[in-house]
Parts: structure tokens; sequence; C-alpha cells
């Protein structure tokens, strides 16, 4: 069972990735901005930060970077959440120490999947 | 009656419509804010019930599925918007099994049923609600909706065909650009764009078309989903079409496609006698076409008369790479004339401020925010 951080700004997406996360047997913590992303982060223990590029405030990648330049979260895996087609942002997602990235709109089972082979890669 | 008592009176008359104008809207709120607590609170446990249905493992759906299918029409009716509006964040098995809950509990039969009606509002939010199930029956009479009376239900029409995505739906969508009120381009572009390559065959008779909006959109759609095999065709609209709007989207599209065929056309067209604004679109594609043999041209360009045609330049040689910013260089140190040291030291002061923002992690300048 890991820690897991679900930070979006959209209700339906948090609860949505809430129930199927906790359902796989994780311990969720949901947030719904950029800076209470990190304050839970930095307060609380997290095994991967699942995190909406585009929140009001602070976007994801802001928050990935931060979590880059710490030395306490600097290993911390990020799964990026993105809206369909914006390359850009997943190529700046990558650029800012994204772990991974999963398109809007998305299967719940893919998505778990994609976060356990993350949290795998994370404990080799 | 004296003027003062009349003037008194209207005043009278005017404060009191004011004040029932004010209990009114009071009113009004309190009843939606009561309703949409009481919509909440019914909504919240039939909410589980849904995630439940989106993240069940293989046969784990069923008891979620006939609870909510058997949901009383009032319960349905709170639950409905929540759930229509996660179809359109889903994919996979969750959607699959959300669309057949609504298959269930009728919506499609009854949007299908909306389509003939009168009303325009009911028109259109059927056709929405037909485009979010993807309901591939539904695309007959959307076809028909392409040309009604109402441009709002022409555009959702148009919008819903594109989500539905059979790709025998293009000739009517290219259709729907003649006569002498056509579905707006853009919507138009977008539904076709939505087909991706499976449209490509179909989306190319719009080359030949007599009618330049059509053949604009073709080229455009081309353009945006990788259509390469038909680059000389778009090449060949950007050369001689007698349309400038038909041209800048021939020019927009070479420089999505990306492929050396694009380069020679572009270069002609953005040379001095060609349309201005066909010289603006034709640079800035050259910088996304990002060959490096394009640079002495836009270099050239960072002189020219037309301001906006040589900012373009200078902001398209940035995408070029090295031998585009080594361009830059030797203009912004006055190897060409005054104008090019101007553009070229914006454009590279820009490019500087921009490679910085990231290192500065959460500061303003970061992107994607």
């Amino acid at each position: 069972m890991a820690s897991i951080l679900v930070a979006d700004d959209d209700a339906d997406i948090r609860d949505l990735v809430a129930y199927k996360l906790t359902q796989s047997g994780h311990q969720v913590i949901v947030v719904d901005d950029g800076l209470t992303a990190l304050k839970a982060v930095r307060e609380r223990t997290v095994d991967l930060a699942l995190l909406d590029i585009r929140m009001p405030g602070m976007s994801g990648l802001d928050v990935c970077r931060e979590l880059r330049a710490a030395p306490k979260t600097e290993r911390l895996p990020v799964i990026l959440l993105t809206a369909r087609s914006q390359e850009f942002d997943v190529e700046t997602g990558f650029a800012a120490g994204a772990d991974d990235y999963i398109v809007k709109p998305f299967s719940p089972r893919e998505l778990s999947s994609r976060v356990q082979a993350v949290l795998a890669r994370a404990a080799r | 009656m004296t003027g003062r008592e009349v003037i008194n009176g209207s005043l009278q008359v005017l404060v009191g419509s004011a004040v029932v104008l004010l209990v009114l809207i009071v009113c009004v709120r309190a009843v939606r804010r009561a309703r949409e607590r009481h919509r909440q609170r019914t909504v919240e446990p039939l909410r589980v019930l849904l995630l439940e249905l989106l993240c069940a493992e293989g046969d784990e759906a069923a008891g979620s599925l006939q609870a909510l299918s058997a949901l009383d029409d009032r319960s349905w009716a709170a639950v409905e918007p929540t759930a229509r509006t996660i179809l359109a964040k889903v994919s996979g098995h969750a959607r699959t099994s959300l669309v057949g809950l609504f298959e269930q509990r009728g919506v499609a039969t009854r949007a299908m049923a909306d389509l003939g009606r009168r009303g325009s509002v009911r028109k259109g939010r059927a056709a929405e609600v037909l485009g979010l199930l993807r309901h591939r029956a539904a695309a007959p009479r959307l076809r028909v909706l392409l040309v009604d009376a109402d441009p709002e239900v022409r555009t959702v029409a148009a919008r819903t065909l594109g989500h539905i995505g059979d790709p025998a739906n293009v000739p009517a969508l290219l259709n729907c650009l003649h006569g002498p009120h056509p579905v707006p381009p853009a919507v138009v572009l977008q539904a076709l764009t939505a087909f991706g390559a499976a449209g490509h065959d179909q989306v190319a008779t719009g080359l030949d078309d007599a009618e330049p909006l059509v053949r604009a959109v073709a080229v455009e759609t081309l353009g945006a989903t990788g259509g390469v095999v038909w680059t000389t065709r778009i090449a060949a609209a950007l050369r001689a079409d007698p349309h400038i709007e038909v041209r800048i989207r021939a020019a927009r599209a070479l420089g999505a496609l990306g492929t050396p065929a694009g380069l020679e056309p572009l270069l002609d067209a953005v040379r001095r006698g060609q349309p201005e604004p066909l010289r603006v679109v034709a640079a800035r594609a050259l910088g996304r076409l990002g060959a490096s043999c394009a640079a002495p041209r836009l270099g050239e360009l960072l002189d020219d008369p037309v301001h906006r045609v040589a900012s373009t330049a200078a902001r398209a040689l940035l995408h070029v790479g090295p031998t585009g910013r080594d361009e830059l260089r030797r203009a912004a140190g006055g190897a060409r004339g005054v104008p090019a040291v101007a553009h070229a030291r914006a454009v590279l002061a820009e490019a500087a401020i921009g490679e910085e923002g990231p290192r500065s992690a959460a500061g303003p300048a970061a992107v994607g925010s």
C-alpha cells in the first residue's frame, strides 16, 4: 500500500482517481490546488504525487519543479495529468522531472496500472 | 395634480418596483440554492454508485449498473448532469459502462426523438447528448441538421458529427461550407480534424471543390492531421490557388506537415510582392518547418519594410535551431540593416527570459501554468 497525493481542481477527476486508487489498496490524500499539494508533500509521507498540469495558482508543472528542487522530495515519483493533445505540456512535463503522464480523458484502469508501474520502478 | 405630486408619485412607484424586483431576485436565488442543495443531497449517495460503475473490474459493474438503471426519474434527473459531465472525462471501460447506463436509461432514444422537434434549443441539446454518447445511428439525422435554419443547431450538428467520428460524414461536413449560411469553418475544421488519418481520402476530395472555403478547410485539415501524402497538392494550392485564404491555409498546413517538399513553396511565398498576410503565415510556417536552409531567407526578411513580416521572421529564426540563432546574432550585431538589429535583439532577449523561466521554479515565467 502506498500513500498517494492527488492534486486536481476538478472535483469529478479528484473523486474518480481517489476512488480507484483507494480501491486498489492505496491511501489517498486529495487536494485541489498546487500550493496545498506542495504543503501536503512537505508535511506528510507521500510515495507518489499525481498532479494536474492546469490548476489555479500554482500549476502541476510548478509543483513538480519545486519537488525536484528540494532534496527531501527530489526522488518522489510524479505523474502528471494533462488534457488531450497538449504535446507542449507533455514535453515540458518531462523536462520538469515528471516520471509519467496520463492524458485526459483517461481510463481509471489504465491510471491504476500506470501508478503501479511508476511505484514499482521507484521501489527498484 | 401638481407637478410635484406627479414626481413624488413616480418616485414612489419606482422605489416600490425596485423593492419588489429585489425581493423577487432574492427569492429566486434562494429557491435555486435550495434546489441545488437538494440535488446535491440526492446526488451524493448516487455519486458513489457512479464511481463504483466507473471503477469496476470485470463483472463488478453489473450491480451498480442495475441500481443506477432502476433509479426513479427524479433521482436520475438529479444524477444525470453529473454522469454527463463525467462521461466527457473518462475513456476505455469506464466510458463503455457509462454509455451503457445512458442507453439503458433511454437517453439516446429520447435525444433521437428530440432531434425532430421544432425548438432549436431542444434540437441542439439532443445533438450534444448524442455526440457525447458518440451515437452513430444519429448521423443521418444530424447531417440533415447541418442545413437547419438556426445557426446554433447547424454548429452543434457539425460538432456532434465530429464527435461521432465516422469518416462517412466528411462529405456532408464539407458540403455545409457551401451556400449563403455555411457552418463556421473553424467548427467544420475541428470536426474534420477529429477523424484523423481515417478521414484523409474523403477530406482530400475537398481540394478540388469549386468553393474556396471548402478548399481552405480541406487543406488545413490535411495539414493538422498529418496528411503528408497530399503535400504536393497542398504546395500546388499555396502556389496557384486563386483565393488568398486557401493559399494562407496551405502555407500553415505545409508548416504543420513539416516535410522537405514544403520548403521551396514556402520560400517563394515569403518573397516581396506576395500578399502580406501570406508572407507572415509563410514565415511562421518556415520556422515551424525548422529547416536550417531557410535561415538565410528568414534573415533577409529581418530588414523587410513590413513590420509584421520582419518580426515573424525573427521569431521563426528561433525555431530553426543553431543556424537560426546564429543568423539572429549576426543581425543583432549589425550585419544587416537597422530594423533587423531591433527585431533580432528583441527576439533574442525574449528567448533569454523564456530560458531563464523554468530554472526559477514556480516563477511567473514558468510555462504552462
